[in-house]
């Protein structure tokens, strides 16, 4: 396959559950000045399905929020209508992820989880988008096996044989990396560039020109989760680091240990949440 | 200390951090002894995950520290010549052999020349 032929087919994804209408209503809606986050919140909790799921991803543990958010308009006050939107737009794909391929659902978990633990001690002003980038920045695996199965299959066991990293194997055998897959899909569907860039930036974060220290965030979160271990993404090594990302978020060794113990914290908490461990008794 | 899963609690396990409600709320503190009465009542109050002394409860998946900082040495094999990413190999081994035996064990591991 080759580039072109796969930017052609991304144009056009059949496999995967279509955008919610709800959507585009609610981006009109955000034009509108007038509106409030109780009357946006309004229009998502008439679908019942969707604000379940809404409630179950903003109580998970990677967001960190002390208390329950119980209500749509708490959660839209609270981490904005930028992470809203991504969560309702990814909200059918990460079903797909979870019944598909729990390791890598777990692996983009624990990113969310060290994203925004990351983002806290930095003080950054919103890390519910930084957790949310974290959440989707491997999406492009996600098209990929949904879109293209046999080549994700060939890519996986290609990658097994030879020991080389997957996005070599995806560059070879498609054309692309899931990275930029990912971004194309995620500009498509028009999700905030905060997020698109550190989706199509994870693995190159010199690259980017706007939104550098999220991007260096997710760069970094990406290979501190393979490093302990938690999930998969496919093959089982940590990625090269990016020495320019490193310096614009770079720390200590006590700040490391205490980032280390945080982690390993939510990520117990999370193997609550991705259920791993009741399917296993 | 290990972290559990509040389903494998069982009375006669000692806290080694206190026991949190999904509101922030402090149940009991660290050195508690579990008993069953008290496991009820933290289910009850939303409780999913306690942190205990020792490592009491072998988990589905559980791997022993010897194969965990084998896995961790394999997963860094590409990047093995990055100063940065070398320490966070060093730290997280470190983290993991303090968890599991103690703070004194990292001193020995290292004379060993184990894991680093």
């Amino acid at each position: 396959m080759t580039r072109e032929e796969l930017i052609e087919r991304l144009d056009n994804v059949q496999s995967l559950p279509t955008i919610p209408p709800i959507v585009s209503r609610l981006n009109e809606m955000v034009q509108d000045e007038d509106t409030t986050a109780a009357r946006l919140g309004k229009v998502i909790e008439k679908d019942q399905v969707l604000t379940a799921k809404l409630l179950k991803m903003v109580n998970s543990s990677f967001y960190g929020f002390p208390q329950r958010i119980s209500t749509i308009n708490n959660a839209l006050v609270l981490l904005g209508f930028n992470v809203i939107k991504t969560l309702i737009v990814t909200s059918s794909i990460f079903e797909v992820m979870q019944a598909s391929d729990i390791r890598l659902f777990e692996h983009s978990l624990g990113c969310a989880t060290a994203a925004g633990i990351i983002a806290r001690r930095r003080g950054i002003k919103n890390p519910e988008e930084v957790s949310t980038a974290g959440l989707i920045h491997d999406l492009g695996k996600i098209v990929l096996r949904a879109e293209l199965p046999k080549e994700y299959d060939r890519i996986l066991a290609t990658s097994n044989e030879r020991e080389l990293p997957v996005r070599d194997v995806e560059l070879e055998i498609v054309g692309m990396t899931h990275s930029e897959i990912g971004g194309i899909l995620a500009t498509q569907w028009n999700l905030p560039d905060s997020l698109v860039t550190p989706v199509k930036y994870h693995h190159r974060p010199a690259k980017c020109k706007d939104h550098q220290e999220i991007t260096a965030i997710i760069h970094f979160s990406d290979i501190l989760v393979r490093a302990v271990g938690f999930g998969s993404g496919g093959d089982p090594w940590v990625p090269p680091l990016d020495h320019k990302a490193w310096d614009i978020i770079k720390f200590g060794k006590s700040d490391a240990r205490e980032i280390l113990e945080e982690l390993d914290e939510k990520l117990a908490e999370l193997a609550n949440f991705t259920g791993e461990i009741d399917q296993e008794q | 200390m290990q972290r559990i899963p509040i389903k494998y609690a069982a009375p006669g396990m000692k806290l080694e951090k206190e026991a949190v409600t999904p509101e922030g709320q402090v149940l009991c503190g660290p050195d508690s002894e579990l008993t069953a009465e008290l496991i009820e009542r933290l289910k009850k109050q939303g409780v999913t995950v306690l942190t205990v002394q020792g490592r009491p409860v072998v988990l589905p998946g559980d791997k022993s520290l010897g194969t965990r900082l084998k896995e961790l040495e394999h997963r860094f094999s590409k990047v093995n010549n990055d100063p940065v990413l070398k320490a966070i190999k060093k730290l997280i081994a470190e983290f993991w052999i303090v968890q599991e035996k103690g703070p004194e064990a990292v001193a020995s591991a290292q004379k060993n020349g184990g894991q680093n």
